[in-house]
């Protein structure tokens, strides 16, 4: 049985661990709603493999005129990407997520918990 | 299943942001109650390594992939689906201000589809399959897979009422690609408990232990 230390500390090692191999493991194909996207949208067979670029950019278009919703964000890393940077920026990225969201929720628990 | 922006018109994103906001301090208020000395630091480990793991997109066929959401994990380790909204709350947020993963105006969807979807369903056919098989590793596995199957379909009705996808084929390729990718998520979820249980068995004992 771990103490209290122990089990954090090998929590955020294993967390850290997944966040520095997953730029290098994770696939780039499209994900579940991506691929429902495309595949709706002509761009891709249902359960076919291979995506048409240039049908995939006019479908994200297309869905816009649809919804309206032509709000966009530019957030300082998309795509889990730090400019120029290969794959070691984008593990870094994950990195300092990993870090800012173990962060946040010790801090906002700590908060929350008190006030009770 | 991340909802990009463009997928919702804004007044529909608005309505789910109301819902999602009610679960929000609903959550909040679990928190205060549950949240001891002893679980905090339990809330943080899962929070950062569902965003982690959420980075690790694993490839299924039909060209598409998947990664895993952890929704029925929180919930069943912290013993309630009000944790599951709590974290995923976090991490969506996170996600998408920081790194443009899933939309900030649609995010309260996303919450609902991937917290508040997630967590409840995952708690709760945890804790009805529990019973069933006496050993938390299959009732685990199920839940994990049924949490992000549901999710999807939520989000595939969410598409056909926003316009985007017909409900017939939304329903029917949401379903398909996430029924693949819900056995990473069961699978990924009972080793989880499985970790955390043989390091802690006094953290699980609470939740293992249903009926409450």
């Amino acid at each position: 049985m771990m103490d209290k230390k122990t089990l954090l500390f090998a929590g955020i090692a294993i967390a850290l661990i997944i966040a520095a191999m997953a730029p290098f493991i994770a696939s780039s194909n499209p994900d579940g709603l991506e691929s429902a996207f495309f595949g709706i949208f002509g761009a891709k067979d249902l359960q076919g493999s291979s995506l048409d670029e240039e049908m995939a950019g006019s479908a994200e278009e297309e869905v816009t005129g649809i919804t309206g919703n032509e709000y966009s964000f530019d957030s300082p890393f998309p795509d889990y990407s730090i400019g120029g940077m290969s794959k070691f920026g984008e593990a870094a990225a994950v990195i300092i997520g990993t870090l800012l969201v173990l962060g946040i929720a010790l801090g906002l628990s700590r908060i929350v918990a008190r006030r009770g | 299943m991340h909802i990009p922006d463009a997928f919702i018109p804004l007044p529909q994103a608005a309505v789910y942001w109301i819902i999602a906001l009610i679960f929000i301090a609903l959550s909040l208020r679990w928190a205060r109650k549950e949240l001891s000395e002893e679980k905090i630091p339990l809330v943080a480990i899962l929070a950062a390594g569902i965003f982690a793991i959420q980075a690790v997109n694993i490839p299924i066929p039909w060209g598409t992939s998947g990664h895993m959401m952890g929704a029925a994990l929180a919930a069943i380790v912290l013993g309630s689906p009000f944790a599951a909204v709590f974290i995923l709350t976090l991490v969506l947020i996170v996600q998408g201000v920081l790194f443009g993963d899933g939309g900030l105006t649609v995010m309260g969807a996303n919450i609902i589809n991937m917290g508040v979807i997630g967590g409840f369903v995952g708690y709760y056919s945890y804790r009805g399959f529990y019973p069933v098989f006496k050993s938390p590793y299959a009732p685990a596995f199920i839940a994990g897979w049924l949490s992000l199957f549901i999710a999807a379909l939520a989000c595939a009705v969410e598409m056909a009422i926003a316009g985007t996808f017909p409900l017939g084929l939304g329903l029917f390729s949401m379903g398909l690609y996430h029924a693949v990718i819900g056995i990473i998520e069961g699978g990924i979820t009972a080793s989880a408990i499985y970790l955390i249980a043989t390091a802690r068995p006094d953290i699980m004992a609470d939740t293992e232990g249903v009926p409450a």
